[in-house]
This record gives C-alpha cells, sequence and structure tokens, in this order.
C-alpha cells in the first residue's frame, strides 16, 4: 500500500483564528446554502493549546467498518469517501470514528467528512501561520516502497527492535546487485545469513569473522572491479564488530580507500550476547558487564565517537542517522551509496535496544528521537568535499534527562551522573558545531 | 636412495628441452616471488614481517614494474591480509600472501578459516622462530604450531625447490578433489636470504601447467550467482549434527585426496620442467642403511652431507626428508621407516607437552604402523637461526647409531645447547 497525501496540523503554530472553518464552510456551500465546516478547532483548557477534529483518513477506517449501508469506503487516493446514495443517516460511523472526523451536519441534514477537497484542500491555503500543511509525508516510503524486500519474512529481531527496519530499508535502496556482509551480531544473528542452509536473503550474504568484515569487503570489491563488474561491497555491522574488535580492519580499509558501503548500527554494547558493554557504551548504563552495585554505578568511561573518529579517516562519506528521522535517515543513505562507488562510505544509525537498554517494546521511535532531540545522539554527516554539515538545528536541545529518563539502563543514574552526562553532550554538540563552522572538510582530514 | 635429481633436466623430459631456461641468481624470498609472478595470481595481499619482508618488496615491485598484473593490497595486518584474501577468492580471484612467526600468530582467526572455506589460498610461511624470547630469526615453530588447522604444508629443502613449489602449490590448492589452502614452508634466513642460481621456469609453459583459475565453483559470493555464504550450522534445531560432521569429514576427504593430487602434480612438473622432487618424503641413501635420520626443511642439505661423510667412515645411514607434512604422508613414511632399524628426528621447533619436537611426533605415531618396533630420538636444533651444521648432523648421527644398542631416551638432545 502506498502513503497518500494528508493534511497535518501543528499545533504550535495554531492561534484559533477559525480562518480554516470558514474557509471549508465556503467550499463546501452548494450555491449560497448553509454548510458545516468539516474541520472544527478546539481549545484545550488545561493547556491552552488548539487541537483539530478532521477526517484523518484511516489506512483502516473504522467508520467504514462500522457502517452497515457501505456508504464510506477508503479510495485508492487515500480519501476515505462518503456516498449519499447509500447512507441510511444511522449516525453509527460518528461513532466509530475516535478523531471527531465525521459529524452529522444539521444543516444539510446528513454527515459530512474532510475530502480534501479534490486535493486542493481550502482549509490549509486559508492557514495564514502554517498550522496546516497538505504533505505527504511518507513519499520516499512510496518510493523506497516499491523496491523488493530482498530479506525473507520472519526475521527473528527482538520485539520492538529498529534494526529489521534499517536492514530491509537500506537493501531495498542498495538492491540485489550487492554482496552483504553482516559480522556476529544481532544482524545475522535474526537470520540474514540463514540456519542449516535456509537462506536469510536474496542477495549474496556471509558471515565475516567479528573482526574482519571491512577486509573481506575489500577483496570483494576489488575482485570484482578487476573483473569490470560495480558490485556493491555493503557491511551491515554492529558497533562491537565495526568500532572495537573490528576496528582495525574498518580502519585500515578507510584509510585505503576501499570503495565499501560500511552501516554500522549502534546499540552501544554487545546486544546479541546478552547486552555486555562495549566502547560504543555511554558514561553511566548499565551493562551486563557494568552492573550497578554497592561499588559501581554503571560504566565510568565516555562512548567513543566512532563516526566522528572514520570522519578523520577522509572517508569519502560519513554520517550519523536515526530512525526517527527517516528521510533524513534515507537522503544519507542515498548520498552514502553514492560515495561507496568512489571510496570508503560510512553511515552510523543509532539503534535503540528495547531489551538491552530496557524500554518498552513499542517506544523504539520515541527513544531514538528524544536521543536526537536532547543532542545526546546529534545527526550530522561529513562529506570529503564540502566537509561536516549538522543535519538538524542543535542550540536548543531538550535536558538530556527527557531521554536517560526513557531507559532502565540509566534508571540508577544519580544527579552527579546526570550533570555529568549533560556536560558531556553539550561539550560534544559544541565541538561538532566547531567543526560543522570549520567548514571542516577536505583540507582539514582529506 | 633420492629421488632428486639434482637440478638438471632428465634425458626423457623433452617439454624443457624444447627452450632454454632462463637463469637467474636470487635467494628464496625472490625465488618465491618469481614463483608468484609466474603462478599470475588475481590478486596479492601482503603485511611485511622479517625475514618475509623482501619477499613482500618483490611482489610489490613486480605489480609496480608491470611484471604481474595482479591486485595489491597493502593491508594494515596479517588478520587484514588472510580476510582481504577470503573475500577476493569468494569472487574466483587466485591468490597469494605470504608470513611467519608473529604475523602467522596474528593471522590465526582467518587462517583457521581459511581450509573450512575450502579456499584454494597459497601462502608461503618464511618460517620464523616465535616470540619470546624475541627473536627474528628462522625456526619453524610457527608452521608446527598450526599442524592440525587443515592446510596443506609443504617444506622447501632448496631455493629452486621454493619457486617450483609455489606454482605447483595453485594445481594442488585447485584440485577440485582437494579445495584446500596451502601453505609452502621455506626456512627464514637459510632459504629466504641466501643466494643461489635457479632457474625460472618459461611463463606460456607454466600457464599451460596451471591452467585458468578454478577458485569458486563450489562457494562463492556473487549477485549472478546469490548464496548465503557460511550461514549458521549445527545445533539442535537443524537437520542435526550430521551436516557439520558432513563438512569436517568433507575435509578430511580432501585432505586425503590431496596425497594423490601432490604425487601426481609432482611427477608431471617433472615430466614437463625436469626437475623431480620426492612428493611426500624423499628417502636418501636409506636402502641399506642401519639408522636414518628424519629431516624437514632446508636442514637436509647439510644433514645429507653428514650422511654421506658418515657413508665414507662406513656408518650405515641414511636419511628421510619430509616434504609433505599436512596431509601426513603415512604410508609413504612408513615404507621409508621401515628400512631403518632405528631413527633420529631433529626438529627446528619444541613440542613442549611432550618434551620433543613435532616432527619427532609425527614419526612416533607413524612408527606405529611399521613392521617391527623402531626406537625413535628427539633432537631439537636450529632454533631462532642456530646453524644446523654438518658436524651437528655428525651427532646426531652418532646419538642415532646408540640406539642399536642402548635404550633410548625419552628426553630430546638439544643439537645447539653448547653453541
Amino acid at each position: 500500500m502506498s502513503a497518500t497525501p494528508t493534511i497535518a496540523f501543528d499545533a504550535a503554530r495554531c492561534d484559533g483564528c477559525g480562518e480554516c472553518m470558514k474557509a471549508c464552510q465556503v467550499a463546501k456551500s452548494d450555491d449560497g446554502r448553509p454548510a458545516q465546516s468539516r474541520i472544527r478547532i478546539v481549545r484545550d483548557d488545561e493547556t491552552g493549546s488548539w487541537g483539530i477534529a478532521q477526517c484523518r483518513q484511516c489506512g483502516d477506517p473504522r467508520c467504514a467498518s462500522v457502517c452497515p449501508a457501505a456508504a464510506l469506503a477508503k479510495g485508492g487516493d487515500g480519501v476515505v469517501a462518503w456516498d449519499a446514495g447509500r447512507c441510511v443517516n444511522c449516525l453509527i460511523c460518528t461513532a466509530g470514528c475516535t478523531y471527531g472526523g465525521i459529524a452529522f451536519s444539521a444543516a444539510e441534514g446528513h454527515v459530512v467528512k474532510c475530502d480534501q477537497c479534490a486535493g486542493a484542500p481550502q482549509c490549509v491555503a486559508a492557514c495564514r501561520r502554517g498550522a496546516l500543511r497538505y504533505v505527504t509525508a511518507a513519499k520516499l516510503y512510496n518510493r523506497w516502497g516499491e523496491l523488493e524486500d530482498l530479506f525473507v519474512p520472519g526475521l527473528g529481531g527482538c520485539q520492538g527492535c529498529n534494526t529489521e527496519l534499517i536492514m530491509r530499508h537500506a537493501l531495498r535502496r542498495i538492491g540485489p546487485n550487492t554482496v552483504l556482509a553482516t559480522p556476529p551480531g544481532c544482524i545475522p544473528g535474526m537470520g540474514s545469513v540463514g540456519y542449516n542452509g535456509m537462506l536469510g536473503c536474496k542477495v549474496p550474504v556471509f558471515h565475516p569473522l567479528l573482526t574482519n568484515t571491512a577486509s573481506m569487503l575489500t577483496g570483494i570489491r576489488r575482485q570484482f572491479k578487476r573483473k569490470g563488474r560495480d558490485v556493491t561491497a555493503l557491511a551491515l555491522a554492529g558497533d562491537g564488530g565495526a568500532g572495537d574488535v573490528g576496528f582495525q580492519s574498518l580502519s585500515g580499509a578507510a584509510e585505503r580507500g576501499e570503495q565499501i558501503l560500511f552501516v554500522c548500527v549502534d546499540n552501544e554494547g554487545y546486544m546479541n550476547t546478552g547486552a555486555q558493554r562495549s566502547g560504543s557504551t555511554t558514561y553511566g548504563a548499565w551493562t551486563a558487564t557494568t552492573p550497578i552495585g554497592e561499588a559501581a554505578r554503571g560504566k565510568t568511561q565516555e562512548a567513543k565517537n566512532l563516526p566522528l573518529l572514520m570522519m578523520w579517516h577522509g572517508c569519502e562519506y560519513v554520517a550519523t542517522a536515526s530512525t526517527a528521522f527517516m528521510e533524513d535517515f534515507y537522503a544519507k543513505l542515498e548520498a552514502a551509496l553514492d560515495a561507496s562507488g568512489r571510496g570508503f562510505a560510512y553511515l552510523h544509525l543509532y539503534s535503540p535496544c528495547t531489551s538491552g537498554w530496557r524500554f518498552p517494546s513499542a517506544a523504539n521511535v520515541e527513544v531514538a528521537r528524544k536521543a536526537v532531540e536532547t543532542n545526546f545522539a546529534v545527526l550530522w554527516e561529513y562529506r570529503r568535499s564540502h566537509g561536516l554539515r549538522l543535519s538538524r538545528d542543535i542550540d536548543e536541545p531538550a535536558p538530556v534527562v527527557d531521554y536517560l529518563k526513557l531507559l532502565g539502563k540509566f534508571g540508577h543514574l544519580d544527579a552527579a551522573q546526570v550533570a555529568h552526562i549533560q556536560a558531556h553532550v553539550d561539550r560534544q554538540a559544541q565541538v561538532l558545531r566547531e567543526l560543522a563552522r570549520a567548514g571542516c572538510g577536505a583540507d582539514a582530514v582529506g | 636412495m633420492s629421488e632428486v635429481v639434482d637440478g638438471t633436466a632428465s634425458a626423457a623430459d623433452a617439454v624443457a628441452a624444447k627452450k632454454e631456461p632462463k637463469i637467474l641468481v636470487c635467494d628464496g624470498n625472490e625465488a618465491a616471488a618469481w614463483g608468484v609472478v609466474l603462478a599470475r595470481p588475481d590478486m596479492v595481499a601482503v603485511y611485511p614481517i622479517t625475514p618475509q619482508s623482501s619477499l613482500a618488496e618483490y611482489v610489490a615491485q613486480f605489480v609496480a614494474d608491470g611484471v604481474l598484473d595482479a591486485e595489491l593490497v597493502e593491508a594494515e595486518g596479517e588478520h587484514s591480509v588472510l580476510s582481504v584474501l577470503h573475500g577476493a577468492a569468494l569472487v574466483g580471484a587466485r591468490t597469494y600472501t605470504a608470513s611467519c612467526g608473529q604475523g602467522l600468530a596474528f593471522m590465526f582467526e582467518p587462517y583457521f578459516r581459511t581450509p573450512n572455506l575450502r579456499l584454494p589460498i597459497v601462502m608461503s610461511i618464511v618460517n620464523r622462530d616465535g616470540i619470546t624470547p624475541q627473536c627474528v630469526w628462522g625456526g619453524q615453530q610457527d608452521a608446527m604450531t598450526v599442524r592440525e588447522v587443515g592446510w596443506i604444508q609443504l617444506f622447501c629443502e632448496t631455493v629452486q625447490e621454493v619457486l617450483d613449489t609455489v606454482v605447483m602449490a595453485y594445481r594442488i590448492a585447485e584440485d577440485r578433489s582437494v579445495m584446500l589452502p596451502v601453505n609452502v614452508n621455506h626456512d627464514g634466513n637459510y632459504l629466504s636470504n641466501g643466494v643461489v642460481r635457479i632457474e625460472l621456469p618459461d611463463q606460456a609453459e607454466v600457464d599451460d601447467f596451471l591452467g585458468t583459475p578454478d577458485v569458486n565453483w563450489h562457494v562463492a559470493l556473487d549477485p549472478e550467482r546469490p548464496m548465503g555464504v557460511d550461514p549458521l550450522t549445527g545445533g539442535a534445531t537443524g537437520p542435526g549434527p550430521a551436516l557439520f560432521v558432513g563438512y569436517r569429514r568433507g575435509h578430511c576427504e580432501g585432505m586425503q585426496n590431496a596425497l594423490r593430487a601432490i604425487v601426481e602434480i609432482h611427477e608431471e612438473w617433472a615430466r614437463r620442467f625436469g626437475r623431480r622432487y620426492a612428493p611426500l618424503v624423499e628417502e636418501y641413501r636409506l636402502d641399506d642403511a642401519d639408522c636414518a635420520l628424519v629431516t624437514i626443511g632446508s636442514m637436509a642439505g647439510a644433514a645429507k652431507d653428514a650422511v654421506d661423510a658418515a657413508r665414507e667412515a662406513g656408518v650405515p645411514v641414511g636419511l628421510i626428508r619430509i616434504k609433505t607434512l599436512r596431509p601426513f604422508p603415512l604410508d609413504a613414511m612408513v615404507a621409508a621407516l621401515d628400512k631403518a632399524r632405528a631413527v633420529g628426528v631433529v626438529d627446528r621447533a619444541v613440542s613442549y607437552g611432550w618434551n620433543s619436537g613435532p616432527v619427532h611426533q609425527e614419526t612416533l605415531a607413524a612408527l606405529h604402523y611399521c613392521q617391527r618396533r623402531i626406537p625413535c630420538l628427539s633432537l631439537i636444533g636450529g632454533l631462532a637461526g642456530a646453524d644446523l651444521t654438518q658436524a651437528h648432523f655428525a651427532r646426531a648421527i652418532a646419538e642415532t647409531v646408540k640406539l642399536l644398542d642402548a635404550p633410548c631416551p625419552r628426553t630430546p638432545v638439544w643439537l645447539n645447547a653448547e653453541d
């Protein structure tokens, strides 16, 4: 199923002026007869902020499923359409919708709902403050969604893990003309290579050693080039296989400028083997080998900044990305793939671990978003030709505690530890700000 | 009697007679590098280590000069060297590297995996003793320590044999009944740096001898032939232990097939190029011998001189040189040992827990299959580049002769203990 346009509402920009409702009334008024607006703005008395009641054009609309007359149906354009000829005015749909998206209009004598004005919603046009936008938020998903999923169904990742999302979307885009290396860890652990003759994906795939991913891909890419074939050499590796025991081969291949696309899925520890500490585990975190006790309060060192280390290799492309910001991730994947045809491309993805970090499985994307919004994980990209650029504004971050409090692995932190982390996060953001300002690029690094 | 024809073309060799061989004056490292040139690998990955370094340099220079058309990967360490070759071989490349000593130790993780992936990679080991004590000199502790890993292990006596064996190694490795990596061992210092006159085989004839690379027909990483390489195997949820056993058993069978391949390929080499080497076990003046020395590698030269001298003095002694240590040439070794009544084994490495040498242990195992009980003495020498001279072997012979009349000591004779 493709994503379709929707009317998005930004409460922070709404001042309750009501122009949207007026515009809708006018648009829906037939020959001057009164009509009821299909959008209503509603004030939340507790917070003072505004919300909207309007049809969400749900993917699986409850209004349609409860309708006994088949008068409501989701169309190919994404709009839930109302059929006047079938409607019996029973109003069951109004009870079925939890968003107030369909309501009885006394003026018109039947239920009414938003139809997006055939692709030109008048409410959006009337909104001066930009609180309403007509967007296809997932237009990239549409493009990716049409590509073949090259992994088998039923990969055995933990509930709520975002790694499977990363794997599937990355490989869809990168395509079948690829050799995929998945060093030991969660990614082959969920079956991407396979078990006992049952394969995990449709592209040639292998377990390198935990230590030699970039080296094996060196030989693969170079031999294909020798044969005149342009085959993508792709790694989907964890932070241990990339930055700890695998770092020598990663560093060597980056220094040599091997044409490899190396994706590091960083869950900040050895999560596949039961959540032990790695060089990417952050300060204060509980892990199975940095436990909490009378004499210990989690990891006592900072994480190494692996993407920055890779930048200083003068790679063709280095970027950090998050599954809470998919368009940014897609754009960086695109850039990394392109760069890997010229030299070493390194893409670092923050991957919250539901089981190892101790948070509910439904919260993965929320955790990933908070990491970015607090500057705990800063999104940036480096191109050899243009230097380092911040991917989003980092000047007004939320306090880091907003992120820390989501995670069981930080549940033991005392005030001093939180302050320590906040100071580190601020310092790291400042370093990146200055690198971006300095235009740290080919001259400085390469 | 020795099967060696002393480097000269036999009269029956019509092919070699066609062209005047090119003559080189070089050491064993350069000879190995020329062997690499002749084998035309697609990819060479190297990392320098004494006493292999000049070999890596020669290969790099040959690539720079256009003498060798190969991808050269100057990896950041031996671990990556072999890993690069794993990747390349899985894409079908004929590959080469060389290492030794600590480099081999550092390489161990991918080294361990190479034969299990059945990749026909050829690697020279310029044998070096292990640290500690700190040492950069020759010795065979490196190769002896990895006997059970599953590589084919060949040991050369001469510089010419180094070149010839590097080329032959590709035929052995890529034989479809074998499909295993081959280590061509040549002793650090003695062979790596000893300069002699050798013949360089003709490229076109070597091309004809080796054929095109046949590397990844059985396992490949290629979008045109997509497959999963090395998925998790074994464990309770799979098809059962039989699959894993099948891999191990197949590897063992490949090793046994290699015995035949090594013999046939050495025979073909002799026919085409006129130089005949004992492929598995060389017997030297053994037919009417009371005693025999067992040797391996370059030490056999001085040992043969000592045997000749002892013979002149009326001592009926012969020599066994192991060329192929893995697969262990059991039948050839038993046949040779059966000709002696007492055996002395000279090792350039130590088997600590046995208080003897590794080749001594190998020989003891073979003696189990001999017709009678033969006493077998361990002699250890040549550690860390120590000389093993004719005088040392004269002593080794004398110690072995004693076994004819006295019980065999269960402790080794340390040949350089007084040097």
